[in-house]
């Protein structure tokens, strides 16, 4: 039995969307919005096990939803489904603390596949979005402020990390590192958390000196 | 360096020296050094023997023997003929110095005339005089010269060496006088008028330079300083002029206050100072001194040029003691050669000083005289020398400055070049998302409908490849390039999953660290391109293995895909089927000014060999 949360403005997605999902998870309760204010209200009001959040939305970016659903329940899974397949669009909401994405066009097996992956705990992860991951962390590595906590990825995360951007699949990185799938996945959910709370740390110095020199 | 000037100024003044010394050596036996004769005041054409001759010694200074007469005076004195009969020479009178002209007779016969005797006189105080005795004249015996002066009193006068008088007498044959005559000429007349002629003509030039170099004003009044002083020296050796000497004597004076403030001012300037009550108060003295002399009128100038003087004098040491004061605490270099300089003009004119109040003057004061104007031409070389200096560093900064302006100028135009490069770059980004954000808002949106909602496969599947499309033409729209290893990395993940999905074994073999960059273009063509292949592989070749190999050779981008799966049929007119994509995937080959060859039997697999030149790829811009 699972609680959803299922955003999107598209009313024809939606009902898709909705099939979808209820043909992965048969028992599930759907929550349905298509506005980032609604998605924020149901957010603070019923308890998710996972959300299937679009981005581009009317009043607002699916980030706003992601960031609130990692404040107020951190159990719940982010997952972001969206038409936008470039990192640019991808990356704030992997920093925001979503675990995963979906691109909307796929055909459907694809999509039930990955969304029980997801579930399954073995988010995707995609050269051009590994790339930015070491982007970003390889700018951490610089000397930082000391109230930073210092969140830097191990040598076997990396090393995952740059053979995701040379193009190799998980299950080749697997044999290659002599890795069984399931760690590899482990490795990509550790990535996944590290940059959320690399990204927080740093949003959070943010406001805070936003709020010293106000 | 001032060295060599000072050195031949040494040595042009041990040859003074020398030369004094010859001068002043006993004369010969045979000449005869008159310092009496008779004495007696009368306008006649012959001595007034009338008016009661008087005894007076030579030199007669009339400042002291008779006080405000103009004359004429004459002199008699007698000698005894013999003198020179002896070796055929000629019998010369050498007058070392009169003032300011005189008439000889001999026997009361005009022998010599100094000039006019009449207003304006002609001015011979500084010129010896050497008059030829004719022997037809000479009696056996006692012989008679009487001269005749006249002069101007010293009331009427700014010097005293201008004063009227007579100095001693020589009469002796003329290869015995004529050296002396020609000596104190050099001294008298000559090197005045050498020294006058460069002091003019440094003088000049540094007022000019000083004029256009408004920084350096100080070489402007050296400039008038030195010009003053050759146009007062001028009075030394010029004998005639068309004005009555009251003007003259008045015009003279009236000069120093000119002179005094181009020297004042020149010390001060060149001292680096400058001083608002000295530039007022200096040329209200260069009027306030010719007021006073035309006030007190001609009869009483010398006293009142006198105290001028004594004023004058006293600006001209403040200003040297000033100058010297800064030099020496600025320890400036070259303040010794200054000092030695200003101290030599002091002597000279202490020299001047004492010789003026003897009147008539001794071979010293002649001497003196020509130390101001030497020591204004070694101070103008020294001025020449420090501008031309200062002229070298001046263009060696320019030099500098230009290299630095041009560093500079290159440096903001780098920027500015970047600046609206990266202006570009920000303008195009932004519109991209624009774009960008419009397609998947609009059309993404309605074709992600067609494809979820769509009761057709077939549908469903074109919908989505238009999505791909769409996606990929708003990257094609920015100019950002990708780089090459970026780009095999997004190929080969979407390649082999894809290949694995269905089921066919994928091979990649790419080099690794590729440095080089494709453009937006390139990198989206290729990707339609090997999309393209892909699909075709998975739909229609049935194989089981697919190799993709990547390479880099000759500026050119290498990819070969090739399958073993039944290759493409012919049709009937002997190309291949077109259905599978082939003529827009040479197309798009074409519009990178690549090629896309694709070789397929049935039964032998494809092989698709597409090759995106680098370099051309790197330039190709999206349109």
């Amino acid at each position: 039995m699972k609680n959803i949360l299922l955003l999107e403005d598209l009313p024809e997605i939606r009902v898709w969307l909705r099939k979808l999902v209820l043909q992965v998870f048969p028992a599930a309760q759907i929550s349905e919005s298509a506005r980032v204010h609604d998605a924020i209200s149901l957010v603070s009001a019923v308890k998710f096990d996972l959300a299937l959040i679009d981005l581009g939305l009317p009043d607002g970016s699916g980030v706003d939803v992601v960031t609130k659903l990692r404040d107020v329940q951190p159990e719940a899974q982010s997952v972001v489904v969206t038409i936008h397949d470039d990192d640019e669009h991808l990356f704030p909401a992997l920093q925001a603390g979503a675990f995963g994405y979906i691109l909307k066009e796929q055909p459907r097996e694809l999509i039930t596949e990955q969304l029980q992956r997801i579930s399954q705990g073995e988010p995707p992860l995609s050269p051009s979005i590994a790339r930015r991951v070491m982007a970003y962390f390889s700018a951490k590595a610089k000397p930082q402020p000391s109230m930073l906590p210092h969140v830097s990825l191990t040598d076997r995360e990396s090393e995952v990390l740059l053979r995701v951007a040379k193009g190799y699949t998980l299950p080749e990185i697997g044999v290659q590192l002599g890795l069984s799938r399931h760690t590899i996945a482990d490795y990509v959910k550790q990535i996944y958390r590290k940059l959320n709370v690399s990204s927080r740390a740093e949003a959070a110095l943010e406001a805070q000196r936003m709020g010293l020199f106000r | 360096m001032p060295m060599p000037s000072t050195r031949r100024l040494l040595a042009f003044l041990t040859m003074l020296m020398l030369m004094l010394v010859a001068c002043g050596l006993p004369a010969a036996a045979q000449v005869l050094h008159i310092n009496q004769a008779q004495v007696a005041e009368g306008a006649g054409s012959s001595f007034p023997l009338a008016a009661a001759p008087q005894r007076v010694a030579l030199p007669d200074n009339w400042a002291r023997t008779r006080p405000g007469s103009s004359g004429p005076v004459w002199y008699r004195v007698s000698f005894t003929a013999p003198l020179a009969a002896a070796d055929n020479d000629l019998l010369s009178l050498y007058i070392a110095q009169v003032c300011t002209t005189l008439e000889v007779f001999l026997n009361g016969q005009r022998v010599y005339s100094g000039g006019r005797m009449k207003e304006p006189l002609t001015n011979n105080c500084n010129h010896p005089q050497l008059v030829t005795l004719p022997t037809a004249l000479l009696a056996p015996g006692e012989n008679t010269v009487d001269i005749q002066v006249v002069g101007h009193p010293l009331a009427e006068l700014g010097s005293r060496a201008r004063a009227g008088g007579l100095s001693a007498l020589d009469i002796g044959p003329q290869s015995q006088v004529a050296p002396r005559h020609t000596l104190r000429t050099t001294l008298n007349v000559t090197l005045p008028q050498a020294i006058g002629a460069t002091l003019l003509l440094t003088g000049g030039f540094m007022f000019v330079l000083g004029f256009i170099n408004r920084r350096e004003s100080h070489l402007a009044y050296f400039g008038a300083l030195s010009v003053g002083w050759a146009i007062v020296d001028a009075r030394l050796w010029l004998r005639s002029l068309p004005l009555a000497n009251s003007v003259v004597e008045f015009l003279l004076v009236s000069m120093l206050a000119f002179i005094t403030l181009a020297g004042v001012q020149f010390l001060l300037r060149y001292a680096g100072t400058r001083q608002r009550l000295v530039d007022r108060l200096l040329p209200l003295q260069c009027a306030l001194m010719p007021l006073t002399l035309v006030l007190a009128g001609p009869s009483r100038l010398h006293g009142v040029a006198t105290a001028w003087y004594l004023l004058l004098a006293l600006e001209a040491a403040w200003a040297a003691w000033f100058y010297l004061y800064t030099q020496r605490r600025a320890r400036a270099r070259g303040f010794w050669l200054m000092a030695t300089l200003l101290g030599a003009l002091v002597l000279a004119g202490l020299v001047e000083f004492f010789a003026q109040q003897q009147g008539l003057r001794p071979l010293a004061a002649h001497l003196a005289q020509l130390v101001p104007p030497v020591m204004l031409v070694i101070i103008g070389l020294r001025l020449v020398q420090q501008h031309g200096r200062a002229l070298q560093e001046a263009e060696l900064g320019k030099a500098h400055l230009e290299q630095r302006v041009r560093e500079a100028t290159a440096e903001i135009e780098r920027n500015f070049r970047q600046l609206s490069e990266l202006r570009v770059e920000q303008i195009t980004e932004r519109e991209r998302k624009r774009i960008a954000a419009d397609l998947h808002d609009d059309l993404g949106a309605k074709l992600l409908t067609i494809v979820h909602t769509s009761e057709s496969e077939r549908i469903s599947t074109l919908a989505r490849e238009a999505l791909e499309e769409m996606r990929l033409s708003v990257r094609g729209l920015t100019g950002r390039p990708v780089k090459l290893a970026d780009a095999l990395g997004d190929w080969r993940a979407e390649v082999v999953n894809r290949l694995a999905q269905a089921g066919i074994e994928g091979e990649w073999s790419a080099p690794d660290d590729l440095p080089q960059t494709l453009s937006a273009r390139a990198y989206v063509q290729t990707t339609r391109i090997l999309r393209e292949a892909t699909s075709n592989i998975i739909k229609h070749s049935g194989a089981s293995n697919c190799s993709i190999t990547c390479r880099v050779a000759e500026g050119d981008f290498v990819l070969i895909v090739q399958d073993n799966g039944e290759g493409i049929p012919l049709e009937l007119d002997g190309r291949l089927d077109r259905g599978h994509g082939m003529a827009s995937m040479k197309h798009r080959a074409k519009q990178l000014q690549g090629q896309c060859l694709v070789e397929s039997g049935p039964g032998y697999g494809t092989v698709i060999r597409l090759t995106v030149p680098l370099d051309r790829a790197l330039e190709a811009h999206p349109q």
